[in-house]
C-alpha cells in the first residue's frame, strides 16, 4: 500500500490556492485609536483564570478526579474543558456546563444521537454514481461537515483522535469507491467510538479501508509451491500501532527494562507467525469492481480456501489447527486487546489527542486502570476511559508547568474557530478541500495522514529546543515548521476575512460588541479557552487602534481580534 | 583537511564572525562547539570551496530486489523463481543492464529496473555508484552471530518508523539529532547564515537536526511569507506590529517558547531565501512531480549559494509510497521512474551550474525488502541497494558485497531479508570525509563509527 510516506511531509503537489490571498479589501479600514478600557477588561479576563471549583457535591470522585457532579467555576474553565472535550464553545455551551456540571454534559454527548453518516451524505449528494467510481469527491467535505457542525461534539473528537491512532489515509487507497472505504470506515469508527476497545479492534480490523490501507484484505495462504508468503502488514501494524506497541509497558506507560534496555513485546518471527492468521479475508461482495459500493460499508468476509493451513501463533497463544478463521480471529484480538500494554498505550495516546502531550505517569496509569476495569468489572470501556481522561485533575486544572498542555492540531484550530463563529454551508456543500498544503493551508486533513503512522508520532521531541533539551514529548510540533506556521496563519486570515466558498462566519455576537475592543476581544479570547493577561491587553490595544466609528471599522476590529488570538501563542498552545 | 594547519590564526576569526549567526541556531551555546569544528568549518571558508551533501529517502522501505536486478541468466533465474509475479522479465533489463568498470565477481551481472533508465547514462559517465547490500548496524554481523543474538543489533528491526530513524540518526524514534545535523554542526561557523545549513524541502527529518544546527524547513516552491506581517492586518499597521510582537515573542512556556522560535525563523529566513532566489536561473528542465520539484528547489538553492553565504550544506528530500506491501508490480516501476528522472534532472543542472564536482547525492531508505513474494508485494526487511551519485563519487561500479540471489542464503535472515554487509555508519563515514570532517572528528557525528574497521568505503575522489 501506498502508506508510508514521511510524517509531516511537505512534499506535495502545489496545486491549489497559489495565490497569496491578501485579506486587505474594501472592508478594510485604517485607523490608529487606542481604545480606552482595554487594560481595565485584560486584567478583568485574568480573574477568570481561576481555579476548579465543584469540590462540595456528594459523589466525590478519587482524590486525583473531579466528581461527575463538578461546574466549571467561570466562563474561561467551561471553554478550556469544552476545547478539550469537543471543539468549541458557545456561550449556550457555557451556560449549560456552568449550570449542569461535566458529568451532565458528558453523560448528553455520549446519549447524543449521531447526524446523518458520511455515506448517507455522499449518496445524498450523487457521489455514487458511476462516474465517481476512482474518486474522492466528496469526502474531504463530509468529513469537515460533521467536524464543523455535527452536535455530538464529543463524538466527532474523540473519532478524529481515533482516527490519528487507528490511521487510514484516502489517500492510500488504490480501489474502486475509495470515498466509500472512507466513509464506511469513520461511520464504523463513529458507532464504536463509544462502546468497548474490543468492538473496536474489530472493527477496524476487518474494516474495507483498514483492508485495503493495511494489505490485509486479499492476504492469502503461504504457497510451499510459489515460496508465497503471508502479508505481514497487519500482523505488525496491528500490534506496534493499534494495540501494544514495540515495548513491555508498566501500567504507567513506562517502559519496562532489562539491564537497561526497553524490552520488545515480540519477535520478527511472532509477527511471521500472526500474519498467518489475517489470511483469507475479502469484501463482502462478488463484484469488487462493480457499480454497487455496499460493501464497503459492511466488514469483510472470511474465505476458508485461503485460509492458512496449521496452527498458528499470536505472541505466545497458540491458535489449534482446527480453529477456522473467524474463530483464530477472534482468538488473536481477543489476545491483544487482553494484554496489559494496551491500557497504558492507548490511554495515553488518548490523553495526548485530547489533553495533554506529557501527561504524567500517575494520569496514564489512572486512565489505564479505568481501562483495565470500568469499576463493573470489564475491560476496555472506551466511555469510561473518555470521562477519567476529561474528569482528571490534571485536565481539570490549567497546566502552569512549562511542558504542560500540548500544541492544538492544525485541523483542530480550524474546526474550533469555524465552530466558535457559526460557520454553515448553506448549501451544504462544505467545500472547503484538502487542506494538506503546508505552504498555503494547513499542512494536515482529517484523514489525509502521509502513512500508517499518522501526521504526528506518540514520541515525537522537538529537537534543538528546550522540549529537546528536557526530553518533552510534543507530538503535534512535527508539524510545525517554517512554512507551516506561515501557512496556517495566511490561511486563516483569508478565513477570517471572508471564509470559503459558502462558507462564511456569522459575526453578529462579535459586531454587538465592536465599540468596545476590551470587550470584544475579551468575549472571543473567553470562548476560545482564555489567553494570558499580557496577550489579552496586546491584543486589545491593537484591535483598539482600529477607530470603530464605521461598520467597515467594526467589522475589522472583530477580524484582527480572530486572527490576532489565533496567532498568540497562548491560544496556540492548549492548557 | 589539507588546509587545517595554515589557519591556526584564522580559527579565532572565523569563530566570531559567525558567533552571532551561530546564535540562532538554538539553544546549546556556541562556546560549545569544538576547536576541530572550527577548524573544519574555516577551512571550508577559507578555500572558497564549495560541498553539499543531498540525502534523497524513499520513504516506506524500497524494494532491492526490483530496483537492482540480477541480469546474467543464472541469477536471473533464481530471481525469477523466488519472487513469482514480481519478478522484471529479464527481456525487459536489457537497455539498464550495467557493465561496471570492475566486474562484480562470478560473472554476475546487475541491471537497473527499466524505469531507472534516466540514470543509466549518468552510471555510464562514472558519476554513479551502486552500495550492495547496505542497513542498519551496530558492528559487523554475521548470520550466525545474528542468530544467536550474540552481538549488539539495530533495536527495533523490520519497524518503519525506527528504521527510518536509525538511517538517519543511529537511534531508533525519539532521536533528536540525526548523522546530516551532526555534520551541519561540524561547519556551522563556517557559513554565513547557520539557519541555512540544513535545508530540508520535504517535511521534518531527524536525520537534519544536529546538537547546534537546526533544520530549516521550506516547501519545495520557496519560503512562504507571513501576509499579516508583511503588510498591515485588515487595514491596521499596529495590528501587524502586534501579531509580529505575538508571534515572535520570548516566551516562558517551552511549547510556546518553541512555537515562536519556529515562527521567528520562518519570517527571517523568508525574506533572505525569497531575495537569494529571484536571482537564479537555471535552464535544466525538471518533470513535475514533489520529488522532482524538491530536487529542482535544491538545485536552485546551491545556485543561490553565494547569496545565502553556505560553504557546507546538507539538504533532504523524499518520496513516499515504497511501502509496497501489495501492487508492487503496478507501483513500484512508477516511483523508480519519478526517482531516476530528478536524480538525473538534478545531475544535469548540476552541470549546467559547474558544481557537480562539490555534490553528492545518496539515497536512503527505511529499509529493503523480502526477496519472496506474499502474492503481489513483499514484506519489510533489512539490508538494500542504494545509489550515491555526483562528480567526485568514483562512480561507474558497485562497492560492497552483492549478496546471492536465494531464499535462506548466506546473507538472509529469513524470506530474503538481507543482513547487511556495508553498515549506514560506513556510507555516512565516507561522506563526512569528503565534506571536510576529519577522521578523528568522525564520532561526534557517527559515535558507532569504531565499531568499523574501514570507515572510508573509498568511493568519494579526496
Amino acid at each position: 500500500m501506498l502508506t508510508t510516506e514521511t510524517p509531516g511531509a511537505l512534499a506535495l503537489d502545489l496545486d491549489e490556492d497559489r495565490s497569496p490571498q491578501g485579506a486587505d479589501t474594501a472592508a478594510d479600514a485604517g485607523g490608529v485609536q487606542l481604545h480606552a478600557g482595554a487594560l481595565t477588561a485584560a486584567a478583568a479576563a485574568a480573574a477568570l483564570l481561576a481555579a476548579c471549583g465543584g469540590g462540595s457535591d456528594t459523589d466525590a470522585g478519587t482524590p486525583n478526579t473531579v466528581p461527575q457532579s463538578a461546574k466549571p467555576a467561570t466562563d474561561v474553565e467551561a471553554a478550556r474543558f469544552l476545547g478539550q472535550a469537543g471543539f468549541s464553545a458557545s456561550d449556550s455551551d457555557i451556560t449549560a456546563l456552568k449550570s449542569g456540571g461535566y458529568g451532565r454534559w458528558l453523560d448528553q454527548q455520549f446519549g447524543m444521537a449521531r447526524s446523518t453518516s458520511h455515506t448517507d451524505w455522499l449518496i445524498a449528494k450523487g457521489y455514487g454514481a458511476e462516474s465517481y467510481k476512482y474518486s474522492l469527491s466528496g469526502m474531504d467535505a463530509t468529513l469537515w461537515r460533521k467536524l464543523i457542525s455535527s452536535p455530538d461534539q464529543l463524538r466527532q473528537r474523540v473519532v478524529l483522535a481515533l482516527s490519528e491512532i487507528f490511521v487510514v489515509s484516502m489517500n492510500g487507497l488504490p480501489v474502486a469507491w475509495p470515498q466509500f472505504a472512507t466513509a464506511g470506515y469513520v461511520d464504523m469508527l463513529e458507532a464504536r467510538c463509544f462502546g468497548s476497545f474490543r468492538d473496536l479492534l474489530e472493527g477496524v480490523t476487518l474494516s474495507p479501508a483498514m483492508g485495503v490501507y493495511l494489505a490485509m484484505r486479499g492476504n492469502r495462504k503461504e504457497d510451499p509451491k510459489t515460496g508465497r508468503q503471508p502479508d505481514e502488514n497487519y500482523a505488525r501494524e496491528v500490534m506496534q500501532l493499534f494495540t501494544i506497541g514495540l515495548n513491555q509497558l508498566n501500567a504507567d506507560g513506562s517502559a519496562k527494562t532489562s539491564n537497561g534496555k526497553p524490552v520488545d513485546t515480540y519477535t520478527l518471527d511472532q509477527i511471521t507467525a500472526l500474519a498467518r492468521v489475517f489470511t483469507g479475508w475479502d469484501f463482502d461482495t462478488t463484484n469488487a469492481n462493480g457499480t454497487d459500493f455496499s460493501y464497503m460499508n459492511r466488514p469483510m468476509v472470511h474465505t476458508a480456501a485461503r485460509f492458512s493451513t496449521g496452527a498458528k501463533q499470536v505472541l505466545d497463544v497458540t491458535i489449534p489447527e482446527s480453529a477456522d478463521g473467524p474463530t483464530a480471529m477472534k482468538t488473536a484480538l481477543d489476545t491483544l486487546a487482553a494484554h496489559p500494554n494496551v491500557g497504558p498505550f492507548i490511554g495515553r495516546q488518548l490523553i495526548q489527542r485530547l489533553v495533554a502531550s506529557n501527561p504524567s505517569a500517575g494520569y496514564v496509569q489512572r486512565v489505564a486502570a479505568v481501562f483495565d476495569d470500568n469499576g463493573k468489572g470489564e475491560r476496555g470501556d472506551l466511555r469510561a476511559v473518555i470521562r477519567a481522561i476529561l474528569l482528571d485533575n490534571e485536565a481539570r486544572t490549567a497546566a502552569t508547568a512549562p511542558s504542560g498542555g500540548k500544541l492544538r492540531e492544525p485541523v483542530q484550530r480550524l474546526v474550533q474557530w469555524m465552530r466558535t463563529v457559526g460557520v454553515t454551508s448553506p448549501g451544504d456543500l462544505w467545500a472547503i478541500g484538502d487542506c494538506s498544503n503546508p505552504a498555503s493551508r494547513l499542512g494536515q486533513s482529517p484523514l489525509r495522514s502521509g502513512s500508517v503512522f499518522n501526521f504526528f508520532r506518540p514520541g515525537y521531541v522537538p529537537p534543538n529546543s528546550q522540549l529537546g533539551a528536557n526530553n518533552v514529548t510534543a507530538p503535534e510540533f512535527q508539524l510545525c515548521n517554517e512554512s507551516t506556521v506561515a501557512g496556517y496563519l495566511n490561511f486563516m486570515q483569508t478565513l477570517v476575512n471572508s471564509g470559503i466558498g459558502d462558507l462564511k462566519p456569522d459575526y453578529t455576537a462579535d459586531l454587538a460588541l465592536a465599540a468596545d475592543a476590551a470587550s470584544l476581544v475579551q468575549r472571543q479570547a473567553t470562548l476560545l479557552g482564555g489567553v494570558s493577561e499580557a496577550t489579552l491587553a496586546t491584543i486589545t490595544t491593537a484591535v483598539g487602534s482600529i477607530a470603530a466609528t464605521t461598520d467597515a471599522g467594526k467589522l475589522n476590529r472583530v477580524k484582527a481580534g480572530w486572527l490576532l488570538l489565533l496567532a498568540s501563542p497562548d491560544y496556540q498552545i492548549q492548557k | 583537511m589539507t588546509h587545517v594547519s595554515r589557519l591556526a590564526s584564522l580559527q579565532r576569526r572565523e569563530f566570531l564572525k559567525h558567533a552571532s549567526a551561530l546564535s540562532i541556531a538554538g539553544t546549546a551555546a556556541p562556546w560549545a562547539l569544538q576547536l576541530a569544528a572550527i577548524n573544519e568549518a574555516a577551512a571550508a571558508t577559507a578555500a572558497g570551496d564549495y560541498k553539499a551533501l543531498v540525502c534523497l529517502f524513499l520513504y516506506g522501505g524500497n524494494d532491492y530486489g526490483n530496483t537492482l536486478v540480477p541480469y546474467d541468466a543464472a541469477s536471473h533465474a533464481a530471481y525469477a523463481t523466488i519472487r513469482q509475479t514480481l519478478a522484471t522479465p529479464r527481456d525487459q533489463l536489457a537497455a539498464t543492464a550495467l557493465t561496471p568498470s570492475v566486474a562484480l565477481p562470478d560473472g554476475r551481472q546487475m541491471a537497473l529496473a527499466p524505469t531507472l533508465s534516466g540514470i543509466k547514462p549518468v552510471f555510464d559517465a562514472g558519476r554513479l555508484a551502486v552500495m550492495l547490500n547496505i542497513g542498519t548496524l551496530m558492528q559487523p554481523t554475521t548470520l550466525a552471530q545474528y542468530k544467536a543474538q550474540s552481538v549488539p543489533l539495530p533495536p527495533k528491526l523490520f519497524s518503519h518508523n525506527d528504521q527510518q530513524s536509525l538511517w538517519q540518526s543511529s537511534k531508533p524514534e525519539g532521536a533528536i539529532s540525526g548523522w546530516g545535523g551532526r555534520l551541519g554542526d561540524r561547519f556551522l561557523s563556517g557559513n554565513g547564515n547557520a539557519t541555512f545549513t540544513c535545508i530540508n524541502v520535504s517535511g521534518n527529518a531527524v536525520f537534519m537536526s544536529g546538537g547546534q544546527a537546526v533544520q530549516y524547513q521550506m516547501s519545495s516552491s520557496g519560503a512562504v511569507a507571513i501576509n499579516g506581517v508583511t503588510r498591515s492586518l485588515f487595514g491596521s499597521q499596529a495590528c501587524s506590529e502586534a501579531l509580529r510582537t505575538l508571534v515572535t515573542g520570548e516566551r516562558s512556556h517551552w511549547m510556546e517558547s518553541e512555537l515562536n522560535r519556529v515562527t521567528a525563523r520562518s519570517i527571517s529566513a523568508q525574506s533572505t531565501i525569497s531575495t537569494a532566489l529571484s536571482n537564479v536561473t537555471l535552464a535544466t528542465p525538471f518533470e513535475t512531480g514533489s520529488l522532482a520539484a524538491q530536487l529542482n528547489m535544491v538545485a536552485k538553492l546551491i545556485a543561490a549559494r553565494s547569496s545565502l553565504g553556505a560553504a557546507r550544506q546538507v539538504f533532504f528530500v523524499s518520496l513516499g509510497g515504497f511501502d509496497l506491501h501489495d501492487v508492487l508490480v503496478d507501483q513500484h516501476p512508477k516511483l523508480l521512474q519519478q526517482v531516476g528522472n530528478a536524480m538525473a534532472s538534478f545531475d544535469t543542472a548540476l552541470t549546467e551550474l559547474g558544481v557537480n564536482n562539490n555534490v553528492t547525492t545518496f539515497t536512503a531508505s527505511d529499509f529493503g525488502r523480502t526477496l519472496s513474494s506474499n502474492g503481489d508485494g513483499s514484506d519489510h526487511g533489512w539490508g538494500s541497494h542504494h545509489l550515491v551519485m555526483g562528480g567526485a563519487v568514483k562512480g561507474g561500479r558497485f562497492y560492497g558485497q552483492l549478496p546471492s540471489v536465494s531464499v535462506n542464503g548466506p546473507d538472509d535472515v529469513g524470506q530474503g531479508r538481507l543482513l547487511p554487509t556495508t553498515a549506514v555508519d560506513q556510507l555516512a563515514a565516507t561522506l563526512a570525509l569528503w565534506m571536510g570532517v576529519s577522521v578523528s572528528d568522525l564520532p561526534s557525528v557517527l559515535p558507532g563509527i569504531g565499531n568499523f574497521s574501514q570507515q572510508d568505503l573509498g568511493f568519494m575522489t579526496a
